[in-house]
């Protein structure tokens, strides 16, 4: 069934998760996990690339909406990048935007991390 | 006739028009198409100002771009009941009637010219004084009206592309939800732990509706349990939470019309919840969805709630599949464990009963479905003696079946110590006791049965008290002994009794599965008419006594399940050895 993979690597003091696969009600667990560990090690500083990601289902936005408002009570922010314009149609169709800093592409996302801190 | 100036302006103004509508209908932007209406009619008017008013869907007149004026007059807007049908000035229009002209006049926008579609008006071109302060002469009209014609085809055009994008735009939003429940329908089949079902609810709740504030309630019996929630301040008390079961559909908080004593809204909204929705199944509501504010910080609209709807209805359903799965499990759990019980308790009884000289004797234990913990035994005792034993464990199942074994252990290992029947007892009630720590009880008569002399010696802790049928027809019951075995350590001697056997008396031992075996009336059968049966088949055999009184024990319980085993042991002296 759907496949979902998430890799994550550390870039001047953000951390990146790269999102690869179908994100839905499924696979939503995954990235709970991986949000869930983030927090308990004080990475607050989170990018997500959204490159390799061909689906996300409202399921997969509630984990986004789950975790924000602890990331940002710590000083810091999800922010997303590379989303294919399907994906994010989705963002934009239950009005994300509003919320979350999506950017082109990942560098103008970590950069947005450092002249503040 | 027309001169030749005339023809040659009117070829003009044709191709003027042509490059006009060319131009308008070559963009969608409906801010670029009005740009170039105002400056190309302020060029025609010789005007230096101009303002372009249209018209929303609510009926409602708003100005949407201006030249030549303070770019706060954007955004303004006015009623218009009524608008000119053609070309008016603002001087000709009755104030008194029309308090919108007070408008324009304000602004100086003395000309106003009408938009109109198909459908009726779509707004006003207003435009200020000409710089040549002439009035407009017919031709220039005529003019003027064509070019606010193709204006206002092209203005429709994009409004109802407009409209196209946002019911395409709904639409999408629709196939987003469909999609949403779609995911959850299949993810939710395969799910069948409630925690992990309830946290994809919520998960698709924040993402789909786009809220932060939540609390998932769930009925528990009668009342209500907190599954999930994310709240301003202190979780909500119980009392609260049971007031929203009587919520029958969607509402928001705002809305909701309270017909509880209590009113239910001021602690919502100090939790931040605005919007409940209520999860039925049958008719029943199950379950409560409270949800927050909206990320978009709009209402709850109708198309909202429909979607909560189905969603709780999806979300209950599989919950309620989780939970029966579960009960499923421990039902079979249960039957499993009684089936222990039941091996146990058939594996204790003798398969056989010894064969006494002169001595027909027979038992029998018909358990009921839980498994009771009845007991009987025959066991030697030395070269002329046998105990016979019957006894009652207290509860039901495994722990009643191991408890009898337990006794049984005891009393085969005591019986040959072959002290008298009343130090025995006490033995093994103080041994029970110790064992057991008082919240287990059995009720226990045995006897020592001499079959040469044909005496019993027993001890009664308790238990029903056998009969014994003379042959003469006069009736005794085994009463002597002393207190329940278990309960506590023995403080009172048991009292041994002796009784003297006959030719053709007979000895029926049972427990109270049998006289208080209960018909679906909730009557029980008695001992009447136990010992009424035993007169009545005294003469014949034990085993078919006992398979008697079981028959009658069936024909008066009718079919009702029994909740209790029943056990019989009947022993018959047939001769003297």
């Amino acid at each position: 069934m759907s496949e979902f993979k998430i890799a994550q690597r550390e870039q001047e003091s953000v951390h990146v998760l790269e999102l690869k696969g179908y994100l839905d009600a499924h696979t939503a667990p995954t990235l709970e996990e991986a949000f869930q560990s983030l927090l308990k090690n004080q990475r607050f500083n989170i990018v997500v690339n959204c490159k390799d990601l061909s689906y996300i289902s409202s399921a997969g936005l509630g984990v986004f909406m789950a975790y924000i408002e602890d990331v940002r009570k710590n000083k810091g922010d999800i922010k997303l990048s590379n989303m294919s314009p399907k994906v994010y149609n989705v963002f934009d169709l239950l009005g994300f935007p509003l919320l979350y800093e999506i950017t082109r592409d990942e560098q103008e996302a970590v950069k947005k991390f450092s002249p503040a801190k | 006739m027309a001169s030749p100036s005339s023809s040659y302006e009117s070829h003009f103004e044709h191709s003027a028009l042509f490059e006009f509508s060319t131009v308008i209908n070559s963009s969608l932007d409906l801010r670029f198409i009005l740009g170039h209406i105002l400056l190309t009619l302020m060029g025609k008017l010789l005007s230096s100002r101009g303002a372009a008013v249209l018209r929303h869907s609510d009926g409602s007149y708003h100005v949407e771009m201006v030249k030549g004026l303070p770019a706060d007059v954007v955004g303004r807007s006015l009623v218009m009941r009524s608008v000119p049908r053609g070309l008016q000035y603002t001087e000709r229009v009755n104030v008194g009637r029309q308090p919108w002209a007070k408008f324009f006049d304000d602004l100086g926008l003395e000309i106003l010219l009408p938009l109109r579609s198909g459908s009726g008006p779509i707004g006003v071109l207003a435009f200020g004084k000409r710089v040549t302060k002439t009035h407009l002469a017919a031709r220039e009209t005529t003019y003027l009206k064509s070019l606010a014609n193709i204006s206002a085809t092209a203005i429709d055009k994009c409004h109802t592309i407009e409209e196209l994008k946002l019911v395409n735009r709904r639409l999408d939003r629709k196939i987003q939800e469909l999609n949403t429940l779609f995911d959850l329908g299949r993810e939710f089949g395969a799910v069948l732990d409630p925690d992990k079902l309830v946290r994809l609810l919520v998960f698709s709740l924040m993402g789909q509706i786009g809220v932060h504030r939540y609390l998932i309630c769930l009925r528990d019996g009668i009342d209500m349990r907190i599954a999930a929630s994310r709240v301003d301040g202190a979780v909500p008390q119980a009392e609260l939470l049971t007031l929203l079961t009587k919520v029958k559909n969607p509402v928001t908080v705002q809305e909701m019309i309270v017909t509880t004593a209590k009113d239910p809204r001021p602690a919502l909204e100090s939790l931040g919840l605005h919007a409940i929705v209520p999860m039925e199944l049958q008719g029943q509501t199950r379950g409560v969805i409270l949800l927050g504010e909206k990320l978009n910080r709009e209402r709850f609209s109708a198309a909202d709630f429909e979607f909560l709807s189905a969603l709780g209805s999806l979300a209950i359903i599989s919950l309620e599949n989780a939970r029966l799965f579960k009960e499923a499990i421990e039902k079979q759990r249960m039957e499993d464990e009684l089936l222990i019980a039941r091996d146990i308790q058939k594996g204790l009884l003798p398969s056989e009963l010894p064969s006494l000289p002169g001595i027909d004797i027979a038992a029998a234990n018909f358990s009921s479905k839980q498994v009771g913990g009845d007991y009987y035994d025959v066991i030697p005792m030395d070269d002329h003696r046998y105990i016979i034993a019957i006894g009652d464990v207290s509860g039901k199942g495994t722990p009643a079946a191991l408890l009898m074994a337990n006794i049984q252990a005891t009393i085969r290992a005591l019986v040959p110590l072959k002290l008298p029947l009343g130090e025995l007892t006490a033995r093994v009630n103080d041994l029970m006791c110790q064992n057991t720590g008082g919240d287990k009880f059995v009720t226990f008569f045995w006897g020592a049965l001499d079959y040469q002399t044909l005496t019993l010696h027993y001890v009664n802790a308790g238990h029903n008290h056998p009969y014994v049928l003379r042959a003469d027809g006069s009736v005794e019951r085994l009463d002597k002994g002393g207190m329940i075995l278990g309960v506590m350590a023995t403080m009172i001697p048991y009292e041994e009794g002796e009784v003297m056997l006959c030719e053709g008396d007979i000895l029926v031992l049972f427990t109270d599965g049998v006289s208080e075996a209960m018909n679906s009336a909730s009557q029980e059968y008695g001992e009447e008419r136990l010992e009424a049966m035993i007169r009545k088949a005294g003469g014949w055999g034990a085993q078919a006594l006992i398979e008697v009184i079981h028959e009658d024990i069936q024909r008066h319980a009718a079919g009702a399940p029994q909740s209790d085993d029943i056990t019989m042991m009947v022993v018959r002296i047939v001769t003297r050895a």
